[in-house]
């Protein structure tokens, strides 16, 4: 894989505009891995009027092609797990994963059933963790802002191939 | 119709094909059948538009286990019918070593996801049922496992 | 893709990863042009394994198990886990308790309708709906989370009674918040019946007769809309319905615009009856003990999910494990309806029609 030289001011000031359209208006896609939909109805009603996540630009979209950001939900179940993996290869890099909820940290309340992997982590990587069972549509907002301001700091690295 | 009428209809019903008839809780009434009248029990209740078929449980009952020998017991299904606020269920037991049960798909189209979810967790098999396709099972659920029996501890390959 | 039984039809895949619906499942449907001719699906991908997770804990542990069967109805589950043990223990909850019971099931009917209403609006195009279905729902998660604590999942069931109270700020709050509802409940009606754009997606769509509905067995609303006369609190009345009667709201439309306005009076009568349980709230306790360890019983109990009729059966063994928990949930009876009624519509359709049944596959997979 050729490395990208950042070194030229022309290189540079590139980055930072991608970096400044990546941090201002990510597009999302959702999925949800196996979840009771509890942090799927709270996701949703982050769209709606009182809490109203698109005045952030975050655009909630349709198909994984066009995403920055995966919001996942639920203890992966062993269908979903090879169609998790493969709507996140179908994402372009730079990719960013976002796992809500309890389950998708340890498995939640379905810790060793048996048709239950358990860790979102352990099928994609994931970059930011947001535990509650279900977590309050402020902390999902607070979940996601806290990733794009940790992209402001430094630029995206190229995103290592899944094992 | 008044909860006792509607009791007291099914027993009719089912009286001359019940090995056993019994009332466990005020609402309910239990019908114990053999596996080949379990046919002729659904239709006669279809027939006589006793109600709707509410659900379809499968029970796993092992026998004691013995140290070496394959694991042995019986299933219990029961095909519970809810007409108003009375339900009467019918009781049949398929052993381990032969479990098969007639379908009720020919009489009851809708009870093919019950009869989907029964064979496919507790391992009986309907016979004549028109699809055999896993219900909630994922596709490479290894073949001849089945979840809720009690001897199923969990998948030893991950 | 080609459908090797018959070249000339084409065959459409939806999901599991998709924009309509917040759950994964697979939808198949052959195609003839724009005119449906064939579906099917393949549901199981939210399959946690819960009736076997549920031998292994104990009831309490159990009834925290059982609410996260679906987020939307967590608590007609608990409830009627809850039931069920209280039955097989052979003891009954407190007049008080039983009375809070209901109060909640029919905030949670209320949030889970308004919640659908916005989602099918969503599905036929009507996000203005959506939007304001979901900024009005608001209101029942507050007062959800000034009583019980949590916006979803609000486990105020335990086995025995109830943990939390009904204190008068919460009255006087739920009582304003009815007031606000009911205004807009007579809003939507309106939109929803007399508005012509939205008449031309749903009037005589998805018809179900009332023979069809008697022999393809859905129950709930979905059966409500087709003049089928089920209903679980007024057939066997359980907990608070025994004291608090509940008004059978049939349609005789069969199509999806009954469905929408089943829906809707519904939360009208919803509004009335939590209107009358706070009116004459049951002076008393809160919970009676349960032993742990529950003597060998088994049970049915069948509660009024807000999608229709949940089946538990429940059979204890003498031990603090049960020894087997089945939940059949409403979403499995409303799936064959679906089925066989899907041809003849177009693709477009498509959407509405399976919005219309309310499903839930979370319910479904277990």
């Amino acid at each position: 894989m050729t490395e990208l030289k950042l070194d030229t001011p022309w290189q540079r000031a590139l980055e930072q505009i991608k970096t400044w359209a990546r941090v201002n208006s990510p597009w999302a896609i959702h999925y949800n891995s196996g979840s009771c939909n509890g942090c799927d109805i709270e996701i949703l009603a982050t769209l709606t009027p009182r809490y109203d996540l698109e005045r952030f630009g975050i655009k909630l979209q349709g198909s994984p092609r066009h995403a920055d950001i995966l919001i996942c939900t639920g203890p992966v179940s062993l269908q979903s797990r090879d169609r998790l993996r493969r709507i996140y290869e179908q994402m372009p890099d730079p990719k960013f994963v976002v796992a809500v909820g309890s389950c998708g940290i340890s498995g939640g309340a379905f810790q060793g059933c048996y048709n239950v992997v358990g860790s979102i982590g352990e099928v994609i990587p994931v970059d930011a963790y947001v535990p509650g069972c279900p977590p309050r549509p402020e902390a999902i907002i607070y979940g996601v802002v806290a990733l794009l301001q940790s992209l402001q700091k430094k630029p995206a690295a190229p995103a290592q191939p899944v094992e | 119709m008044e909860l006792e009428t509607a009791l007291q209809s099914a027993e009719t019903l089912l009286q001359p094909l019940a090995v056993e008839i019994k009332r466990p809780e005020p609402e309910r009434v239990d019908v114990y059948i053999t596996l080949e009248n379990l046919k002729p029990a659904v239709q006669t209740l279809v027939d006589a538009h006793w109600g709707y078929l509410a659900a379809i449980t499968g029970v796993d009952k092992p026998a004691p286990a013995v140290a070496g020998a394959a694991p042995d017991g019986d299933v219990e299904v029961l095909y519970t019918f809810a007409n108003g606020g009375a339900l009467a269920t019918l009781r049949v037991r398929a052993p381990y070593t032969d479990a098969q049960i007639p379908t009720i798909c020919d009489i009851i189209p809708a009870a093919t996801l019950f009869e989907r979810e029964l064979i496919e967790m507790l391992g009986v098999d309907c016979i004549g049922t028109p699809d055999r396709g896993h219900l909630i099972l994922p596709d490479e659920w290894p073949e001849g496992v089945y979840p809720l029996r009690k001897s199923f501890t969990g998948l030893n390959q991950e | 893709m080609e459908n090797p039984e018959s070249p000339q039809k084409f065959v459409v895949p939806i999901g599991p990863q998709h924009p309509a619906l917040k759950e994964p499942a697979h939808f198949e449907f052959s195609v003839d042009g724009e005119i449906v001719t064939g579906a099917s699906v393949r549901l199981g991908y939210v399959h946690r394994g819960i009736e076997k997770a549920a031998e292994a804990r104990n009831y309490p542990q159990g009834l925290y198990l059982v609410e996260r069967v679906c987020g939307i109805c967590s608590h007609v589950h608990a409830l009627s886990f809850a039931l069920g043990t209280e039955k097989l223990a052979k003891v009954v909850a407190p007049p008080r308790a039983q009375a809070i019971r209901v109060l909640t099931s029919e905030l949670e009917r209320l949030h889970s309708h308004m919640l659908w209403l916005g989602v099918a609006a969503h599905e036929g195009g009507f996000d203005t709906l959506f939007m304001y279905s979901w900024r009005d729902r608001e209101t029942v998660m507050d007062l959800l989370e000034q009583m019980t604590g949590n916006r979803v999942n609000y486990s105020i069931n335990i086995i025995g009674g109830v943990k939390q109270d009904v204190s008068d700020e919460i009255k006087t709050a739920i009582l304003k918040g009815m007031d606000f509802l009911e205004g807009r409940m007579t809003h939507y009606l309106t939109v929803v019946t007399t508005d012509e754009t939205f008449l031309g997606r749903t009037r005589d769509v998805g018809v179900m007769t009332r023979e069809q509905a008697e022999t393809l067995g859905p129950v709930g609303p979905t059966a409500r809309a087709s003049g089928v006369p089920i209903d679980v609190r007024v057939d066997s009345p359980y907990a608070g319905y025994v004291d608090f009667p509940v008004n059978l709201i049939v349609d005789d439309g069969c199509d999806l615009l009954a469905r929408f306005v089943v829906r809707i009076k519904e939360m009208q009568e919803s509004i009335r009856l939590i209107r009358e349980i706070l009116d004459h709230l049951p002076e008393g306790e809160l919970a009676v003990r349960v032993p742990r360890r529950i003597p060998e019983n088994e049970i049915i109990q069948r509660v009024e999910a807000p999608r229709g009729e949940l089946f538990y059966y429940m059979k204890s063994n003498g031990t603090d494990m049960p020894e087997r928990v089945k939940i059949r949930t409403p979403s499995l009876c409303n799936w064959a309806s679906v089925i066989n009624l899907a041809p003849g519509y177009k693709l477009a359709d498509m959407p509405m029609i399976l919005a219309g049944i309310d499903p839930c596959f979370s319910c479904n997979d277990r």
